[in-house]
């Protein structure tokens, strides 16, 4: 996949992805990546992400606190919010609406 | 890279920018608790310490920033400043307003006049017309020259303190604090006239700011700086404008971010392009 | 008087990692004397202090040279002209003196039946005379380079003028061929008297040059007025 475009549509995702984890449950910086590769986003690395969560700590949309890990440094853990929750729910939708026209015109491509 | 190399690097560059300390702290916990885990190269993981600090601050950074409170008293008053120099006239009928706590950019193109103008501020050149009233002490910082080469830098802090009316240990520590917020130390006892251009200049911007003026003016000081060291003069002006002090800076480089209140651009009006 | 300590103890410290100037304050006044030494006592001891007098100007010229590119920030953090250059002619007569010393230690070896007590009177008015002399010409002239070639010509005039006429009483130095006769050739005390009234009067001359000079240059500007702040 052409790396500038790909980074282009993560841009522009990555953060309702990263909520739409945080929804199920709270995780951390390096547990998000690994869900985020089973889920079929491989290959975010931590410079990306962690920005994006910070982004989202700023805006209201997550809230964190820190828990002492087991056998190894604290980890911060990362909840949605009900306002992240709100924006993940409207998103989801717009989201919809939009890969829907989008999928439309490219699969007749896909198809010839 | 090894892992604390760049940790270290990234907390200077984040302190750089200008991050609090406390979201710093927490960035570079996070940081090192997922390299720990991950066992990642830094470098592929999160690149190059400067980029990722100027990425981290600009997530961290509210935006837009706050509308500052309006300046406190006036404190350089610069008012219908004319200058010929022959028949060429260089600067026109200038007026300037700078209250304390408040960032002013001179600007123009190359020979407009912003040197010539903040010589007369500093009163070292007489215009031919208008006057400059300061309310409090003023420094000053040349562009180049303003340093005895015989001299350490340590000496060049006493001398200038002495004339403030400071004590000899508290201005050679003013002096040292003050070098290191441009990321320089002065002790070594090396002259002034074996510095790098760009030390130089930080020693020139020390000595301005030593003795606390009311009033900074300042003429493109950073000549010689490399782009940390830039970032850490923009740094110190904030520090300066917050504890109130007027700051009146030559440049013509001008970064909206660096938070300046006022711009006076000196380009005369026919030579502006719509 | 802290002020003028401070400009002062900084002067000294910057002419003591001059090697080059210290180097002509100490060789060129014994290469005047041995240029003249097998021939009349007077002449050594003429010359010897002309390079006294010569390498103190220097040393007072390219002291007060240097200085030009920090004065004016100096002024602005306080000081004011009168600190500046009191300061320096302090550092350059006390550094005057010590290196004079040798030489009169010299000419008390070295030369018989001479009044030592007015050698050393005119080397005390010579470093006097020309700390002020050296620092006139860095105010008055804009490089050290005018200044080296007008330091040429007094001395030059100094040498070859006859003392006896009027003209040559113009130049800084005549006082030192007028006592230093009075020295060695034990004259009476008119030349002492005359040669002391030259010198205090070419001081006084010189220091008025120097401060109406840096005066002038360091000039509170009519345009800029400091106003208490609030």
């Amino acid at each position: 996949m052409e790396l500038e475009r790909r980074s282009q549509w993560l841009r522009g995702v990555l953060d309702l992805c990263v909520l739409g984890v945080l929804a199920h449950r709270e995780s951390y910086g390096y547990e998000l990546i690994q869900s985020l590769h089973v889920a079929g986003l491989d290959g975010i690395q931590g410079g990306t992400l962690y920005p994006v969560l910070l982004r989202l700590q700023r805006g209201g949309q997550v809230a964190a606190h820190w828990r002492e890990g087991g056998s190894g440094p604290a980890r911060k853990y990362y909840r949605i919010t009900p306002e992240g929750a709100e924006t993940l729910r409207r998103s989801a939708a717009d989201w919809e609406a939009f890969a829907g026209g989008v999928s439309a015109i490219l699969r007749e491509v896909a198809a010839r | 890279m090894r892992h604390d190399t760049w940790l270290d690097a990234l907390a200077g560059e984040l302190r750089r920018h200008g991050v609090a300390a406390e979201t710093a702290g927490n960035v570079l916990a996070e940081t090192a608790a997922h390299l720990w885990e991950s066992g990642d190269d830094p470098l592929r993981a999160f690149g190059p310490p400067q980029a990722y600090a100027a990425t981290v601050a600009d997530s961290v950074r509210l935006e837009p920033p706050p509308r500052r409170a309006p300046g406190g008293p006036v404190r350089l008053e610069v008012l219908g400043i004319t200058k010929r120099y022959g028949r060429r006239t260089v600067l026109r009928e200038v007026n300037l307003t700078v209250r304390a706590g408040e960032v002013a950019a001179v600007v123009g193109a190359n020979g407009s006049g912003k040197s010539t103008f903040l010589g007369i501020c500093a009163g070292l050149v007489s215009p031919d017309r208008g006057e400059v009233r300061v309310h409090g002490a003023l420094g000053y910082c040349p562009q180049g020259g303003g340093t005895s080469d015989f001299l350490v830098p340590d000496e060049h802090f006493l001398l200038v303190g002495a004339g403030r009316g400071m004590s000899r240990a508290g201005a050679r520590d003013s002096g040292r604090a003050g070098a290191a917020a441009l990321d320089w130390d002065p002790r070594g006892g090396t002259q002034a006239r074996h510095l790098s251009g760009g030390t130089r200049q930080k020693l020139n911007l020390v000595m301005a700011g030593l003795g606390d003026p009311d009033v900074l003016l300042l003429d493109e000081p950073y000549q010689g700086f490399d782009q940390g060291s830039y970032l850490d003069f923009w740094q110190q002006v904030r520090r300066w404008r917050d504890v109130g002090k007027a700051i009146v800076v030559v440049t013509h480089l001008l970064n909206t971010r660096d938070g300046v209140d006022i711009v006076l651009d000196l380009t005369p009006r026919s030579e502006v392009r719509a | 008087m802290r002020k003028t300590l401070v400009v002062a103890e900084m002067a000294l410290r910057e002419i003591a990692r001059r090697r080059g100037v210290l180097a002509i304050l100490l060789i060129f006044p014994l290469a005047f004397y041995l240029s003249r030494r097998d021939s009349h006592a007077g002449q050594s001891i003429r010359f010897v202090c002309l390079g006294i007098g010569w390498a103190m100007s220097t040393a007072a010229l390219f002291a007060g040279s240097a200085a030009r590119a920090v004065e004016p920030r100096l002024r602005l953090s306080g000081y004011r002209s009168g600190h500046l250059y009191l300061g320096r002619l302090a550092a350059l007569w006390t550094v005057g003196l010590l290196l004079s010393a040798p030489y009169y230690v010299l000419i008390r070896i070295d030369q018989e039946h001479i009044r030592y007590g007015a050698i050393g009177l005119i080397m005390l008015l010579t470093v006097a005379v020309a700390a002020p002399f050296g620092l006139a010409l860095s105010a008055a002239l804009p490089r050290e380079l005018e200044g080296m070639l007008v330091l040429l010509i007094v001395v030059g005039l100094q040498m070859m003028m006859d003392p006896a006429s009027s003209a040559s009483r113009l130049l800084p130095f005549w006082f030192s061929r007028e006592i230093g006769t009075y020295a060695v050739d034990h004259t009476d005390g008119g030349y002492l008297t005359r040669g002391v009234i030259h010198a205090m009067v070419c001081l006084a001359a010189l220091l008025a040059v120097v401060a109406v000079a840096s005066g002038y240059r360091l000039r509170q500007r009519s345009h800029l007025r400091f106003v208490a702040r609030r």
